[in-house]
């Protein structure tokens, strides 16, 4: 099984899933499924159903093949089937079962075996068929039980002994996997058979008005019935004639056991016994559902799933584009010479590498909304779990961020969602009508873009961070000093330190000790950064400040000797001159110096990276005073290059394998004139250099 | 001359082979060059560029064979000194062949590239072991009278 198989069963599946989950969410809110959204369902679990058994995927199989059961009859007989009292539990049920492909999906991925024990969603599942079918007997729940887990020759059986006895001479085909259209296919079959004998019946009927019987007959096969064996075997050479036919097997009726007879109609689900009288009905209820199966299809072969490598790899060349051109307008030969055509052309070229440039930077951008979206399932489930009335409101969800930012912050979304569900909103409804709110709270997701930078908003109107109870705590785990006065910023920022959790019940979602330090860090990684803030009785924010993109940074060029680094600009504070004076030593060689009332140590690049050149004397250079994490220090360097837009380049893997990020060497970029500059992470090289002295 | 060499001490069978189809001894393009007064050799297919203009650019805190990166066509790419990853006295190479070792792309700065060859794989002989040259895989005569020395590439980044 290639691997691209599966990908493409992945990407397909996660897609459907997620839809899935819309139209749950949805529905849910209207406390009903519309016409569409039955269809659409039906369809993804047809679609899920043949993937996963194409990929023997059985588990999920066999779960999506009931759920495209159920709404098989939800679809014939319309939503008003469904008894009002069990709604909740269809809808339970339902998310349920995306979360239970999800979870076999995310084995396949990690190459796990997939779980064994589907006994108890399916009985779920049948149960509710019973329940909709307004049918409690347990005989019934066996007997789709039994369908499901025998294959066509043991599931024909009860179909068998289901048809008219004067009939009694079976001929029992199968289409060919995948024909598709089976109903129109046992139609030609029939009008073939037609012409050896006349006096015959099928089962299912009406199949060339009712398409929905091409299920039915792909899962089941064909029957067609004769009085005679004579007019039987006359007619197999008509059978054989039809097109796509798998295989045929005759087969004869049982005597009718009577208990079977009874029930296999309604095993058989209601196709071959209902649309009898109305097939009209069912086949004008049908007839939407085409259609917008086609639109969609349609409005995916627009979209085609690409490799990130490869984008990455367009990105790259891109770039070169961009530099080498401005290496040959700029180039030193022309110096002195008036060539008006080149310099025309020259602008010429420019604008389409501008515009190339721009083009294949978006190809990599996509909107937030997948992961937004995805947070109205944690709200649903939260609000029901916690029993907290709440609602999420997205604001700019077609904001669009790099894919792989788009990744990395999925997780810490989500977590704070969380936290503002259980911890954020009030635990009582009676305590929010008091403080004036609503009663049913609100979570408000919103994207929005600022140049350079996405800013993510995650704010709720619960009560609040109590600033006191935070700083009891942080004075109690040790983080903050009880004699100290804190500013509320510096208070709201314990909230984010290591082991940090204020509820001290560890509830099922979050408050496991592992909590807003993980987002600070997954958002650090992506560059970007977390702050809180909050007034008690109002609420709370947490925005997250995000690079658009993680392949182009703004940084500051600074020298040391020959050699030229980068500082990302975010991680700034300023920069300063000071005098031999200002310096203070301490015992043991370090260096500080005094900026508004704090000390800060004193690195020297040219130390910590043993260079040959470079200025001794700190009143030669000058100091960049950064900040990134906790750690707040100044880098002394020889001089002050400016500011720049830099495309960053991962090292090459042979130089990782020096651990050259152990020292804050991260990466490197290519400057206008061809020449490297190495980019600095602020973080290591305060821990290299703590390391060393 | 190895074509001949093997056809005289050919059996019949072989014979008829040879003459059956065109004859093919399976030969392997060399890039020659010189280091410290030795020959050595790379297959030529792993070479990617031979460059005599760059501009290394410093990188802390690795190993001092690894010289600092060049750009090469806009990719980033490492160079490590083989007189100084051989424990020789450095000098100033001025020639840096750019070779492929598992996909990752190396730049290797030698005293003078010489010449291309093709050496019939059977005339590489293994090293006997005594002889302490490292990162050498093979070695074989050149027709000149030299003695060329295979690299090996991988051992020469990883240890």
């Amino acid at each position: 099984m290639g691997d691209s198989i599966l990908d493409m069963y992945l990407y397909e599946t996660n897609t459907l899933l997620e839809q899935l989950d819309g139209i749950l969410l949805t529905a849910e809110q209207a406390d009903t499924f519309s016409e569409d959204s039955v269809n659409e369902i039906f369809r993804i679990m047809h679609t899920i159903k043949g993937s996963s058994a194409m990929m023997e995927f059985s588990s999920l199989m066999t779960v999506a093949h009931r759920i495209e059961d159920m709404f098989f009859i939800v679809r014939e007989k319309g939503m008003d089937v469904v008894p009002e009292q069990t709604k909740p539990e269809l809808f339970d049920m339902l998310f349920q079962a995306v979360d239970f492909f999800r979870g076999e999906i995310e084995k396949v991925e990690n190459g796990d075996p997939l779980s064994q024990s589907i006994d108890n969603i399916v009985n779920k599942i049948n149960s509710l068929i019973d329940k909709i079918q307004g049918n409690p007997a347990a005989p019934a729940e066996e007997a789709p039980a039994a369908d499901e887990s025998a294959p066509a020759a043991e599931a024909a059986a009860p179909a068998v002994s289901a048809v008219n006895q004067d009939y009694p001479y079976g001929i029992h085909a199968f289409f060919d996997e995948g024909s598709g259209m089976e109903n129109l296919r046992a139609f030609m079959l029939i009008n073939n058979v037609k012409d050896y004998c006349g006096d015959f019946i099928c089962v299912p009927e009406n199949v060339e008005t009712d398409p929905s019987t091409s299920d039915i007959i792909a899962d089941q096969g064909f029957f067609v019935w004769f009085r005679t064996a004579d007019d039987r075997s006359s007619a197999i050479p008509g059978v054989k004639n039809a097109g796509s036919v798998r295989e045929y097997q005759p087969v004869d009726a049982a005597k009718p056991a009577p208990a079977p007879a009874q029930e296999a109609p309604k095993a058989e689900a209601p196709a071959p016994a209902a649309p009898a009288p109305k097939a009209e009905a069912p086949a004008a209820k049908s007839a939407p559902a085409p259609a917008p199966a086609a639109g969609q299809q349609h409005a995916k072969e627009s979209l085609i799933s690409v490799n990130l490598s490869k984008l990455d790899q367009l990105l790259a060349v891109v770039s070169e584009i961009v530099i080498t051109e401005s290496m040959v307008t700029a180039s030193p030969d022309l110096k002195g010479l008036r060539l008006d055509n080149f310099t025309k052309s020259a602008r010429d070229l420019r604008k389409l590498t501008d515009d190339l440039q721009d083009v294949s930077m978006s190809l990599r951008m996509v909107p937030v909304s997948g992961t937004f979206q995805k947070m109205n399932r944690i709200v649903r489930d939260m609000s029901k779990k916690l029993g907290k009335k709440a609602k999420l409101t997205l604001i700019g969800e077609d904001t669009e961020v790099d894919k792989t930012i788009v990744d990395a912050i999925g997780d810490p979304i989500m977590h704070i969602v969380r936290n503002s569900m259980d911890h954020g909103l009030e635990e009582r409804e009676e305590d929010r009508i008091a403080a004036g709110k609503d009663p049913v709270g609100e979570v408000i997701l919103s994207a929005r873009h600022t140049g350079s930078e996405v800013i993510i908003e995650i704010r709720d109107d619960g009560q609040g961070v109590d600033t006191q109870a935070v700083l009891n705590k942080a004075i109690r785990q040790g983080l903050a000093a009880p004699d100290h006065d804190y500013s509320q910023k510096e208070i709201l920022n314990f909230l984010m330190m290591p082991g940090f959790s204020t509820n001290t019940e560890v509830t099922e979602y979050s408050g496991r000790g592992v909590g807003m330090d993980v987002v600070k860090k997954n958002v650090a990684d992506v560059g970007g950064t977390v702050s809180i803030s909050s007034e008690w009785g109002k609420g709370m924010t947490t925005t997250l400040k995000i690079p658009l993109t993680m392949a182009i940074l703004d940084g500051m060029e600074v020298s040391v000797g020959d050699s030229m680094f980068t500082i990302p600009i975010n991680s700034i504070q300023s920069s300063l001159k000071v005098t031999a004076q200002e310096v203070i030593h301490d015992p043991a060689q370090g260096e500080m110096v005094k900026i508004r009332d704090n000390f800060y140590p004193i690195i020297r690049a040219k130390e910590l990276f043993c260079m040959d050149q470079g200025c001794d004397n700190i009143e030669d250079g000058i100091l960049m005073w950064v900040e990134s994490g906790e750690h707040s220090y100044c880098l002394f360097v020889d001089e002050l290059l400016g500011e720049q837009q830099i495309v960053v380049k991962p090292l090459p893997s042979y130089i990782n394998s020096f651990n050259v990020k152990n020292f804050g060497i991260t990466g490197c970029s290519i400057l206008g004139d061809g020449s490297i500059s190495i980019i600095l992470d602020v973080i290591n090289v305060y821990t290299a250099a703590h390391n060393i002295y | 001359m190895a074509k001949t060499e093997e056809l005289m001490f050919a059996t019949e069978a072989q014979i008829d082979e040879y003459t059956d189809q065109i004859p093919e001894i399976s030969t392997e393009k060399y890039l020659i060059f010189s280091s410290d007064g030795l020959m050595y050799g790379i297959k030529a297919e792993l070479v990617k560029d031979i460059n005599t203009d760059y501009t290394i650019t410093y990188l802390p805190r690795v190993p001092n064979y690894v010289r600092g990166v060049i750009n090469l066509r806009g990719q980033i790419v490492p160079i490590v000194d083989i007189r100084l990853r051989l424990g020789k006295l450095p000098q100033d190479s001025f020639c840096c062949v750019v070779v492929n070792v598992d996909g990752n792309e190396v730049g290797i700065l030698v005293d003078m590239v010489e010449q291309m060859v093709d050496v019939p794989l059977d005339a590489i002989l293994p090293v006997p072991t005594s002889s302490g040259q490292a990162m050498v895989s093979g070695m074989c005569t050149l027709p000149d009278g030299h003695t060329m020395l295979e690299l090996d590439c991988e051992l020469l980044l990883h240890d």
